[in-house]
């Protein structure tokens, strides 16, 4: 038996040890909401505190003393020991996605996803949009407005959810709002050049389904912003019908780079 | 990945309190009956796709025939209440009631089938070597050992399950989100017109995104401008194979099973889709 069959069982303790402490890192950071639909949030905190409990028994394995008492069948009764090389795959495979988690490079939606994705400007192409409470019957609740500047903060699904209620349309037409999202140049559709998108990423589940949302802005002064930065926009909305359809549109009169929220995500 | 290891855990617990014999018992000894009654055991016993392999791996070493652990496999992920109710809820105004009868009705028919077929063939070529190596009885011990020593093997069955499989698991996420991030997934938009190849193209869909059975209805509701069949097709297909699942697999089953097991499926839910949009429904 090599050396490193007899360290496979530290190293699994090791492995169980540092996903569950990953994940209760992120949990103390409340960073799990960059990741995922807070209804998942509790069911990914219970699998870090396992997987805590199973690294625990991980090492309390180890330092049994009574060779003979389970150790026949620990591991799973699973007597076929692999190559070395299966040894440092099966690590490097299993450490790599903590080491992007604990980078922060995980959290990297870049402007080509978006674009694969395609950004949905019609409440009917967002997933769980017909499940929504919101109905023509049920407006949803109007925000009110912010007591600094008077604009009323919304977020960028609630103009789509004006596109197809009437009645929740009038109550932001002619009307300051201000909203955070991240910056899309327009690449198509856009011929004076005053135009981007402003965009958030809808899930249903995790970040694995996220799909972006977004409204087109008009903002006739010049930006200089980098793709995907967060931005506040101010402005007021309007709801013209372009290529045949009714379309929201931000007429900005302020567009400032931001902090990116706490919860990156819309649901 | 708690469902992972929620599968992991509970193949821990199976191996360490599940007496072999039980398992023989409950079953019937009838092949093709006991292939049936496992369709159904994903009703009972709810495991979303992420989390079986680790509990089917260790029931088919516990002594389950292989055609009952496929069947329970393939059939579990969309038989499960969980995913009726995600359905009904997705689909609402759009036939709710309908898609969700054939989603459970067409996944459980195609896991019996794969399942009636896996019966006429020998486990070695079904099986990776080390799932048929072990026996997996060991309960030679239950009353030699205390509860916490046999909670202490249990979680270590469940940390070897959690930790093996999820090396598969890792190299399908990785795989399955280059591919749902850098394809762009408009260019089969064109499709939807053509039945055969709507029904082709959403099964694809399915396959690159690897969305979890609980919330893929929510994903397969927005595609408005596809036929339904293709929509069926998509929440059959998907929570059977995708690209995380292909390596997720790898963990228990041969290479040239999963092969054969993708592009039979892929034949079978295309085929009976296809004539469900021949059939036009009224949907």
């Amino acid at each position: 038996m090599g050396f490193y069959h007899r360290i496979t069982p530290l190293r699994d303790a090791i492995l169980l040890l540092l996903w569950g402490g990953v994940i209760m890192r992120l949990w103390s950071k409340g960073e799990l909401s960059n990741y995922l639909h807070p209804a998942l949030q509790p069911f990914t905190l219970g699998a870090g505190v396992l997987l805590l409990i199973l690294a625990a028994f991980a090492f309390r394995g180890l330092t049994a003393k009574n060779a003979d008492s389970h150790e026949c069948c620990h591991g799973s009764h699973d007597h076929h020991h692999g190559s070395l090389a299966g040894f440092v795959a099966k690590t490097l495979v299993l450490l790599l996605p903590l080491m992007a988690l604990i980078s922060g490079q995980a959290l990297q939606f870049t402007i080509t996803t978006i674009q694969n994705r395609g950004v949905v400007q019609d409440l009917k192409s967002l997933p769980a949009a017909n499940a929504s409470e919101h109905t023509q019957n049920q407006n949803p609740t109007v925000p009110e407005a912010s007591a600094t500047e008077g604009a009323m903060p919304i977020q960028v699904i609630d103009l789509l959810y004006a596109v197809q209620m009437p009645t929740y349309r009038q109550e932001f037409e002619g009307k300051q709002v201000e909203m955070i999202g991240q910056y899309v140049p327009l690449a198509t559709g856009n011929p004076k050049g005053d135009r981007f998108q402003l965009v958030r990423l809808f899930i249903t589940c995790c970040a694995a389904d996220a799909k972006p949302v977004g409204v087109t802005v008009q903002f006739s002064r010049p930006l200089k912003l980098q793709e995907m930065a967060w931005v506040k926009v101010t402005g007021t909305p309007v709801f013209p019908v372009e290529g045949g359809r009714r379309t929201p549109v931000l007429e900005a009169t302020k567009v400032d780079q931001c902090a990116a929220p706490e919860e990156p995500f819309v649901y | 990945m708690p469902f992972l290891l929620g599968g992991a855990i509970l193949s821990g617990v199976l191996e360490e309190f599940l007496p072999r014999s039980l398992m023989t018992r409950l079953l019937p000894g009838n092949p093709r009956l006991a292939v049936l009654v496992s369709g159904f055991l994903g009703v009972l016993f709810p495991v979303c796709e992420c989390g079986i392999v680790p509990v089917v791996r260790r029931l088919m070493r516990k002594g389950l025939p292989v055609s009952c652990g496929v069947t329970y496999m393939l059939a579990a992920p969309i038989v499960n209440p969980l995913v009726i109710l995600s359905t009904l809820a997705a689909f609402r105004g759009q036939g709710a009631w309908e898609m969700t009868v054939l989603r459970f009705s067409l996944g459980l028919t195609v896991a019996l089938l794969a399942g009636w077929t896996m019966s006429y063939f020998s486990q070695t070529k079904i099986l990776r070597d080390e799932v048929l190596g072990e026996s997996g009885d060991h309960h030679h011990h239950d009353e030699e050992f205390s509860l916490l020593e046999r909670l202490q093997n249990a979680a270590g069955v469940a940390s070897k399950d959690f930790l093996d499989v999820g090396v598969y698991f890792v190299i399908g996420a990785a795989a399955a989100s280059l591919f749902s991030t850098a394809v762009n997934q408009e260019i089969i938009l064109p499709l939807a017109a053509n039945p055969p190849l709507a029904i082709a193209s959403l099964m694809g869909l399915a396959s690159i995104l690897s969305v979890c059975s609980t919330t893929d209805a929510f994903i397969a509701a927005t595609l408005t401008t596809f036929p339904m069949a293709s929509k069926l097709a998509f929440l059959v297909f998907g929570p059977m194979i995708d690209l995380k699942l292909l390596f997720l697999y790898g963990a228990a089953f041969s290479k040239r099973f999963i092969l054969c097991l993708s592009i039979g499926l892929f034949i079978v839910i295309g085929l009976i889709c296809w004539r469900i949009a021949v059939l036009n429904l009224g949907w």
